[in-house]
C-alpha cells in the first residue's frame, strides 16, 4: 500500500512538472528569433562596411588641392565623432571580476565590477589624454552610457558586453599607463577588491568605429 | 493459500516495475525537453536586441543614402565637391560636439549646501552624466563646457576640471534629449537625485522645452590617433 501511495504522489508530481514545462517559451520560436537577430547583425555589418567604403570613396572624390584644409578639419571632426577606425599607440586594459573567494558573511557586491569603476577607469584615461577609446569593440562616443547589470555590461544603447572587459585607448602609452597605476589610483583601488586589472602598453592599437548610425532626434544645430 | 499469496505478490511487484519503468521513461523525456527549453528572459533579451539592431540598420541606411548623394554631387563639379565636403564636415562636427545645438531637455543644478560637510565630487558628476546618457541625452554641457567623447571630469582641489577648464560650484548641467525621460531617470526613487540630496547636495532638475548646449571651443589636436590606412 505504501508503495502504491508513493507511486501515486510521484505520478502526480511528474504530471504537473511536464505541464509546466510545456508552458515555457517553445524552443523553436527562440531559435527563430536568434537566427533573425544574427541575420540582422550580418546585414548591419555589411551595411557598415558599405558606409565605410562610401566614406573613403567620397574622400577621394572630394580631395582637391583647394580643399586640403577642410579635409584636415573633417579628419579631426570624424575622430571626435567616432565614425572612423583609428590606429595609433596606446594601451589595452583588461578588467575581470574578482577572484577572491568570499568568506561567509562578506558582501559579494564589493567584489564585482560596477558602473562607477568602469566610469572611473575611462575618466582617468580621458584625463590622461586618450584620443579615442573603445570597450570590447564598441567605440565610446560622447553619448555612450555604461551600465553594469549582473554579469554583463550594457553600453551604446543596450549593446551587451560579456567579461573580460577589454578597454582599448589611443594616446601616449606611458601617460595612460601611469595615470591608471599611480599610487592611490584606479588600478590600486580596484585591485584591493580583487578585481583583476592588467594594463598593457602597445605600440599600435586599433579602435573601431561606432557600429551603427548616429542620429540626433532632439538636438538641432543652433544657428 | 500460499500459492495465491505468491500470485498477488508477483502481480503487485510487476505492476510497480511497470510504473517505475514508465516514470523513468517520462522523466528522461522531460529532462531532455528541459534542456532544450529557453528561459523566458532570454527571449525578451533577443527581442530587444533585434529592435536595437533594426534601429542601427535604419540609421546606417540613412547614412549610406546621404553619402551616396554627396558622392554623386562630388562627381559633378569642383564647386559641388566643395559643397558636399562642407556638408559632410558639418554633419561630423554636429555629432562630434563642435557645433552648438538646441532642443528640449533638462537643466540640472548642483550646489554644495551651506553647513553640509560634503562637497560635490567628480564621481557625482560622472554618475549624473552617465544617467543622462542612459536616458537618451544627445548633447550635454557642464557650466558651458561641452562634454565630448574625450572629455574628462576630474576633481582638482575644490574645483572640477572639464576639458582642462576649471569649474567651480554651482554646477549647471544642461542636456538635450527626451526631457520627460531625462528628468524622471534622475528623480526615480533611489535614483541619483535622492542619493545626492541624502549626501547633502542641493539638486534641482528642471525640464525645459528649449535648452542650448554650446559647442566645444578648445583646441582639437590628435597627436596619436590616425585614421587606419587601407
Amino acid at each position: 500500500m505504501t508503495v502504491g501511495l508513493a507511486l501515486g504522489v510521484l505520478l502526480a508530481v511528474q504530471f504537473r512538472v511536464t505541464r509546466e514545462i510545456q508552458s515555457t517559451e517553445p524552443v523553436q520560436r527562440t531559435k527563430e528569433l536568434a537566427a533573425q537577430v544574427n541575420q540582422s547583425k550580418d546585414e548591419r555589418d555589411a551595411l557598415q562596411g558599405q558606409v565605410d567604403n562610401l566614406r573613403a570613396e567620397l574622400d577621394k572624390a572630394m580631395s582637391l588641392p583647394q580643399t586640403a584644409e577642410i579635409m584636415e578639419e573633417l579628419d579631426r571632426a570624424r575622430i571626435e565623432a567616432g565614425v572612423t577606425e583609428l590606429t595609433g599607440p596606446g594601451v589595452e586594459i583588461t578588467l575581470n571580476d574578482s577572484i577572491v573567494s568570499l568568506k561567509p558573511g562578506q558582501d559579494p557586491n564589493l567584489y564585482v565590477l560596477h558602473d562607477e569603476d568602469v566610469l572611473r577607469v575611462l575618466n582617468e584615461l580621458r584625463a590622461a589624454g586618450a584620443e579615442a577609446i573603445s570597450m570590447n569593440g564598441q567605440r565610446l562616443l560622447a553619448t555612450t552610457e555604461i551600465r553594469c547589470t549582473g554579469p554583463t555590461v550594457l553600453l551604446n544603447k543596450n549593446k551587451r558586453l560579456a567579461p573580460p572587459y577589454v578597454i582599448t585607448a589611443i594616446g601616449n602609452p606611458d601617460t595612460l599607463d601611469s595615470s591608471l597605476k599611480m599610487k592611490g589610483g584606479v588600478a590600486e583601488t580596484l585591485q584591493f577588491w580583487g578585481i583583476q586589472v592588467t594594463v598593457k602598453k602597445l605600440p599600435q592599437v586599433v579602435v573601431p568605429p561606432y557600429s551603427g548610425g548616429i542620429k540626433f532626434e532632439y538636438a538641432k544645430a543652433a544657428v | 493459500m500460499k500459492k495465491s499469496l505468491h500470485k498477488t505478490t508477483y502481480l503487485s511487484i510487476s505492476m510497480v516495475a511497470v510504473f517505475i519503468g514508465l516514470m523513468i521513461a517520462m522523466q528522461f523525456r522531460t529532462n531532455n525537453s528541459v534542456e532544450q527549453a529557453v528561459p523566458i528572459d532570454r527571449v525578451q533579451e533577443l527581442t530587444i536586441e533585434k529592435k536595437q539592431v533594426e534601429r542601427d540598420l535604419d540609421q546606417l541606411k540613412e547614412e549610406s543614402a546621404d553619402l551616396q548623394i554627396k558622392l554623386e554631387e562630388a562627381g559633378k563639379s569642383h564647386t559641388a565637391a566643395t559643397g558636399a565636403l562642407e556638408s559632410e564636415l558639418f554633419k561630423n562636427k554636429l555629432y562630434g560636439g563642435l557645433v552648438p545645438v538646441e532642443g528640449q531637455g533638462v537643466e540640472v543644478l548642483l550646489d554644495n549646501q551651506e553647513g553640509s560637510f560634503y562637497n560635490i565630487k567628480d564621481d557625482d558628476l560622472l554618475k549624473l552624466l552617465n544617467d543622462l546618457r542612459g536616458a537618451g541625452a544627445e548633447a550635454i554641457a557642464v557650466n558651458d563646457q561641452r562634454i565630448l567623447a574625450t572629455s574628462e571630469v576630474r576633481l582638482a582641489g575644490s574645483h572640477i576640471n572639464v576639458n582642462l577648464i576649471k569649474l567651480s560650484p554651482p554646477y549647471k548641467v544642461v542636456a538635450i534629449g527626451p526631457s520627460g525621460t531625462l528628468k524622471s531617470s534622475l528623480e526615480i526613487r533611489g535614483g541619483l537625485t535622492e542619493y545626492l540630496s541624502d549626501l547633502g547636495v542641493s539638486v534641482t532638475v528642471q525640464s525645459k522645452d528649449r535648452v542650448l548646449v554650446p559647442a566645444y571651443t578648445g583646441s582639437l589636436r590628435f597627436d596619436y590617433a590616425k585614421h587606419t590606412q587601407r
